[in-house]
């Protein structure tokens, strides 16, 4: 056999056995080298209580090559594209041993979300936002969590306080929000659309403002 | 670049092989064999060309292992030791020296050749029998005599049967099952110092994957967090029975060997192992053009200074790189944009006008102006199909600042036209090689001349083709001289020279006629050479001016003042 169909399916089958580690694995299209990996978001992070899938590519030299892996939940992270789900990590890249399972891959991704490293940001803006205001950015990756991994949000403790503000957690620039907000649209829906087209950092060159309009005149 | 004693050692054999007999152009090679600047050899070189040396990958190998040895006899390790001690460097032999005094062991940690101190358990085995202090277990257990390192790794793995032995790898047999491939039919097991097992077919796919995909030497071990590297005899072991892997992995080697000596470089040309050696400063870039041509082929010409693959002469290397970067830049196409089109005052699209009359109408918008003044159409009036709003301030302004741009563009274009006309005649040069052979043959039938005496046709070509080069380098650096005497001497020289081209080319091309052979022949020949003097003259005068600092810049160039 094949050592690479080998070495995945008894990767998949010690994911199977093991309950302890709370990580699932699952194949798409039938094949042992395109699969889903799924974890629940860290405890006492912005992500407890939702749960987080990323897709995984086996390349033709696994395991000497590293896996490709990237999320397929939306989650706000520094070291995560907002956009792409694709992740900065070390061990996907040069770090990376012939020697580490999909499983301990999968350990080291939720460790990631334990410990972001804004340093080394794939998600420019998103680590600026941690850097300059931590409790902010906590807000807003809750948010997400919420709305994109099915986490807790409102019903959570730190959400039960007051209502805050919507824009910062969204993840967006208030000033991008008041300059549609002057053409006459409400704020909830310019919040609406500029998260919807990701109309942040770096990315705001590259959408128009005509699209950003013709989104907002959408009924 | 490195002070000049540092490399004394490897110039001795540069003249050794030299000795030997290279592959040099046949009329250059007295000049280039000649490798001291301030002898008589100074006189003999013609001062466009730079000294230079070719040599094959053995030759550079042999290089490698002698610095190589020279650390192996300075430290006393082990000979698989000092090319990573080496490699890990980037082959700076001084700061290896000087960091390895200094602290032997973080240097064998940081180069791969010891794993790192478990501080706990290590001292203590060790410790006790060889030293009196763990420190100086430290010492022992990496260098700097191999003897006492083996000693101390046997010391440290007492508890085990085998003894650590870097050389050759450690083969284990008992039952063990690969963590990597988990195929219990694996019987041998290879680890580096590390003591990380792993079957010997995993090491042999996770080597031939870092070589070939990755295109990296540099062979850390397979476990975890483990930066210990593989060395040298170690990888020809696993890849036995896989050839090309390890030829591959060998090239790689001598490629960073080779990247990262400031006086070496490898031949750009597809597939050629060739290296070149030239000793030119990056400050005599200024004045010198290092064309040089690796002893695999006499096409393999290339420049030593920058990553140019054309014969870049009589430009230097800064201008030569301004003029591509212009000429690839379609900076020019908005330029052209800019003085052949308007915009449209009210949608701003963009309008050339190919013809009729001033009253413009927007395919667009269906907005109506004047294209003289840009006004809208329905103030004209009546004075229909002629703007009386010509000579008003801000059109006339819009007028001129059109026409400076038009200039500027004219001037590029006029460079950029004759440049690109040698070029492509340069390109034609294969079919031109094609004719020329045909005509050489129907010389041979027509006329009572030799297959030697019709030779004088393909070195007429040959001589075309390389005046071609220069003269399309020669426009590049016109662009951007700034005007003055100087310009126009280079300007009569680079005339001279395109007509002397012309007039050959044409004799070359012109049709045969068996009576006069006879004097084409004379006339070619003669030709041949009025066109090769004019050439050295260019190169030659271009040279001297570079170095007189007689050139004047029409703009700021890199590395100059």
């Amino acid at each position: 056999m094949d050592a690479r169909l080998r070495r995945v399916n008894k990767e998949i089958a010690d994911c199977k056995n093991d309950q302890s580690s709370n990580i699932d694995i699952d194949l798409v299209d039938n094949s042992p080298f395109h699969l889903v990996g799924s974890f629940d978001g860290p405890e006492g992070t912005p992500y407890e209580g939702g749960h987080f899938q990323v897709d995984i590519v086996i390349p033709e030299s696994y395991p000497f090559q590293p896996v490709k892996m990237k999320f397929i939940t939306k989650i706000y992270h520094p070291n995560v594209s907002s956009a792409s789900g694709a992740i900065c990590l070390d061990i996907l890249k040069d770090a990376w041993s012939p020697v580490l399972t999909l499983k301990s891959t999968l350990i080291s991704l939720q460790s990631l979300l334990c410990s972001p490293e804004p340093r080394d940001p794939q998600d420019a803006e998103v680590a600026k936002h941690y850097m300059t205001s931590k409790s902010s950015f906590e807000e807003t990756a809750r948010y997400w969590t919420e709305i994109y991994a099915g986490g807790p949000g409102k019903t959570g403790k730190a959400r039960a306080s007051a209502p805050k503000d919507e824009v910062a957690i969204a993840g967006l620039d208030p000033a991008h929000v008041q300059q549609f907000q002057s053409l006459g649209f409400e704020k909830g829906k310019v919040i609406d659309v500029l998260r919807r087209l990701n109309y942040r950092g770096a990315n705001v060159a590259n959408i128009n403002d005509d699209r950003v309009v013709e989104e907002l005149l959408k009924p | 670049m490195s002070s000049a004693d540092e490399y004394s050692d490897d110039e001795i054999d540069y003249y050794d092989e030299d000795d030997e007999g290279m592959l040099v152009d046949d009329d250059e090679s007295a000049s280039e064999m000649e490798l001291d600047n301030f002898s008589e050899g100074a006189s003999k070189k013609k001062i466009y060309e730079v000294d230079y040396e070719s040599l094959s990958q053995a030759e550079v190998e042999k290089q490698m292992k002698s610095d190589v040895d020279s650390i192996t006899s300075i430290f006393g390790v082990a000979e698989d030791v000092a090319p990573l001690l080496l490699r890990h460097f980037d082959w700076n032999k001084e700061k290896l020296i000087e960091k390895y005094m200094d602290n032997a062991a973080t240097v064998s940690v940081a180069a791969g050749i010891a794993p790192p101190e478990k501080a706990p358990r290590r001292p203590a085995a060790s410790g006790g029998r060889l030293h009196s202090s763990s420190q100086s277990s430290k010492e022992s257990l990496i260098g700097p005599r191999r003897s006492s390192r083996r000693t101390a790794s046997a010391a440290t793995k007492s508890s085990k049967s085998k003894v650590l032995e870097r050389v050759t790898p450690q083969v284990h047999n008992e039952s063990f099952v690969c963590p990597i491939c988990f195929d219990d039919t694996q019987t041998e097991f290879l680890s580096l110092v590390c003591d990380h097992k792993f079957c010997k077919s995993c090491w042999a796919a996770y080597i031939e994957s870092k070589v070939k995909t990755e295109a990296e030497s540099w062979i850390a071990c397979m476990a975890e967090d483990c930066d210990v590297v593989a060395p040298d005899n170690f990888v020809k072991q696993v890849l036995t029975g896989d050839q090309r892997t390890w030829e591959r992995f060998h090239e790689l080697l001598v490629r960073h060997y080779v990247s990262h000596r400031p006086d070496l470089k490898y031949c750009p040309y597809p597939s050629c192992t060739y290296t070149v050696s030239c000793s030119i400063t990056r400050a005599s870039l200024a004045t010198q053009v290092p064309i040089v041509t690796c002893g695999n082929s006499t096409t393999h010409k290339f420049c030593f200074g920058c990553n140019i693959d054309s014969d870049h002469r009589p430009v230097i290397c800064a201008v030569a790189k301004m003029w591509l970067q212009k000429c690839h830049d379609d900076s020019e196409t908005a330029n052209w944009i800019k003085s052949n089109t308007k915009e449209c005052s009210k949608c701003q699209s963009t309008i050339e006008k190919n013809g009729g009359c001033n009253h413009m109408t927007c395919k667009k918008c269906k907005y109506e102006f004047c294209w003289v003044c840009m006004g809208p159409w329905s103030e004209h009036g009546t004075s229909w199909y002629n703007c009386n709003r010509y000579d008003e301030k801000a059109s006339k302004d819009a007028r001129d600042a059109q026409s400076r741009s038009r200039a500027s563009l004219e001037r590029y274009l006029h460079y950029y036209n004759r440049w690109a006309n040698h070029e492509q005649s340069k390109k034609l040069s294969v079919e031109l090689y094609a004719k020329t052979e045909k005509k050489m043959e129907e010389m041979q039938m027509t006329s009572e001349l030799s297959w030697i005496e019709v030779q004088f046709m393909k070195k007429a070509v040959d001589e075309v083709i390389k005046c071609r080069t220069t003269l399309m380098w020669t426009y590049g650096m016109a662009y951007y001289l700034e005007s003055g005497n100087e310009k126009e001497l280079y300007e009569d020289n680079q005339r001279d020279l395109e007509r002397a081209v012309e007039d050959l080319s044409e004799l070359i091309e012109s049709p045969l006629d068996p009576e006069v052979i006879k004097t084409l022949r004379q006339k070619v020949t003669d030709r041949t050479v009025y066109v090769t003097k004019r050439n050295e003259i260019v190169l030659e005068d271009t040279a001297r001016g570079f170095l007189e600092g007689r050139w004047a810049w029409n703009v700021p160039v890199a590395g100059l003042d």
